[in-house]
């Protein structure tokens, strides 16, 4: 599970590192970010007494980062704390993993105050930073869209591979194609229910010039995931064809989720049994359109073979 | 672009894949499996017209090995989740094209095709056991070993081709040429796109 965590992490991480990279380029310039992180390292050696954290912290503040990253590939010049020797202390938390949990924790306040950096502000407060600390971040709220939409897939990857899971154990039956893909576009579409109210606001914004590189890759990799665990094995131009389907499917019945004010999404529910439905009809009269198209042409070629005996018989006689 | 390390775990092989080179693997099978895909319709193409002549058995012979290393290649593209190239359809049609085509030159015009064709995929075969063995020999052994295998096929494919007087073709020099740049050209492609 850890292993699938972290690939859909991996897969994910491509998403987030393009507009992560823009943030910590802006986080190197922005003035309120290293009172932010001064402060975040002064609470934490308050906290748990560790005795060269501070000062070295302070020195190593303006180098340049060691190669030691808790986590994932380094990511160029950025500030890191390290105590003396290089060492790492053992809660040592990167910038990423700060905003992560800065972001993580404004989502609680979405549904009052929108995608915005009201939001953020109030999520960094409940961390116990200052509100400043929203200064990280763009003004339009696009990383907190962001880390939610990575969010909601990393959670969707983690359910699909448990179902996986209790199939193979032979615990769960293995579903049809298309329920799998129905119950799949749900779970990740429910995941949206708590932010319904501001979300059509999320969509407009995913769709800004500069974050579509960011919101395109994590939809893409969201769909081939979900095709993944569908047990989707083309290796032809079908590839294309399934994700590009399920990708129309996904987005027009989130369109229609917005509009929808039947009771548990109902109406949402239905019109997407339809359009897998819909798609599952199209790749069967692909299949008895190519069929037929076959019998056609063996019909032609055995008339021009009959044609061409009669002629030569006659020509004979 | 930073390499990424991916740990990932496929769903129907059950291939454990731990810190892979995402990018390189990703456009190695890619490439690989493109290229595979493109000498079957190559032979195809060449069959299509010589099937019933006195070397249709030894193209026949060579294109079921080709087959042999499509089916490989989609193995490996399954478990590896790397998405097949765009241009597949064009290489469809392109392969039979010039299979086909070099066919119409006659048999030696064939064999001139399946020497530039074959030439090309074992240097490029080279070049991706060279890049492999400078990331990780250990790590990549499966496909190592993979990719040496259909390298000496290749390799014999082109041999072949010459013993069956592939020089002696019309243009020889000029087709090889522009066979190979075209080669060269659907590689950066496919890698690519």
């Amino acid at each position: 599970k850890m292993a699938a965590a972290a690939a859909a992490g991996g897969l994910r991480r491509a998403g987030w590192r393009l507009w992560r990279g823009r943030a910590v380029v802006r986080c190197q310039l922005s003035p309120p970010h290293r009172a932010l992180q001064a402060s975040a390292v002064l609470r934490r050696v308050s906290d748990e007494q560790k005795e060269p954290l501070a000062s070295s912290s302070q020195q190593q503040f303006d180098s340049h980062p060691t190669n030691h990253q808790p986590e994932q590939e380094p990511q160029g010049p950025r500030p890191s704390y390290t105590g003396q020797g290089g060492q790492e202390s053992e809660d040592y938390e990167s910038e990423e993993q700060l905003q992560h949990r800065i972001l993580t924790a404004a989502l609680e306040f979405v549904p009052e105050h929108g995608w915005t950096a009201e939001a953020i502000a109030e999520g960094a407060k409940t961390l116990g930073l200052s509100a400043a600390a929203a200064g990280m971040f763009h003004s339009d709220g696009s990383e907190l869209i962001l880390h939610f939409v990575s969010q909601c897939n990393t959670k969707l990857s983690e359910v699909l591979e448990q179902e996986q899971k209790l199939v193979q154990l032979g615990e769960a039956e293995k579903k049809p194609t298309d329920q799998f893909l129905r119950d799949a576009v749900q779970a990740r579409l429910r995941m949206l229910i708590p932010y319904i109210e501001k979300w059509p606001q999320a969509l407009s914004i995913l769709l800004l010039p500069h974050n579509i590189p960011s919101s395109l890759n994590l939809l893409t990799s969201m769909i081939d995931d979900i095709w993944h665990y569908a047990g989707d094995q083309s290796t032809d131009f079908n590839w294309y064809t399934r994700r590009a389907v399920l990708t129309g499917i996904y987005n027009t019945t989130e369109l229609v989720m917005m509009q929808d004010s039947s009771p548990d999404f109902e109406d949402t529910w239905r019109f997407l049994e339809n359009r897998v439905a819909d798609a599952m009809n199209m790749g069967n009269t692909a299949n008895q359109v190519q069929s037929t198209g076959e019998a056609v042409v063996q019909g032609l070629m055995g008339a021009a073979v009959t044609v061409s005996n009669a002629q030569t018989s006659r020509a004979v006689r | 672009v930073p390499a990424e390390r991916v740990s990932l775990r496929c769903c129907s092989t059950r291939v454990s894949l731990e810190d892979v080179n995402r990018p390189v693997i990703d456009r190695i099978i890619r490439v690989d499996h493109a290229g595979e895909y493109g000498a079957n319709r190559i032979y195809a193409g060449q069959m299509a017209v010589l099937g019933r002549s006195s070397v249709g058995p030894v193209i026949q012979q060579m294109w079921n090995q080709e087959k042999d290393h499509l089916k490989k290649f989609n193995e490996l593209m399954v478990a590896y989740r790397v998405r097949p190239t765009v241009l597949l359809p064009f290489w469809n049609v392109a392969g039979f094209v010039l299979g086909a085509g070099s066919a119409l030159l006659g048999k030696k015009g064939a064999m001139a095709c399946t020497v530039a064709v074959e030439e090309s995929i074992s240097d490029h075969y080279n070049s991706q056991i060279r890049t492999l063995m400078e990331e990780d020999p250990e790590k990549y052994k499966e496909l190592l070993q993979v990719i040496k295998q259909f390298r000496d096929d290749e390799r014999e494919h082109h041999d072949i081709g010459l013993e069956h007087d592939a020089e002696a073709a019309p243009a020889y020099s000029v087709l090889k040429t522009a066979i190979q740049l075209g080669c060269k050209a659907a590689i950066f492609l496919s890698e690519r796109i």
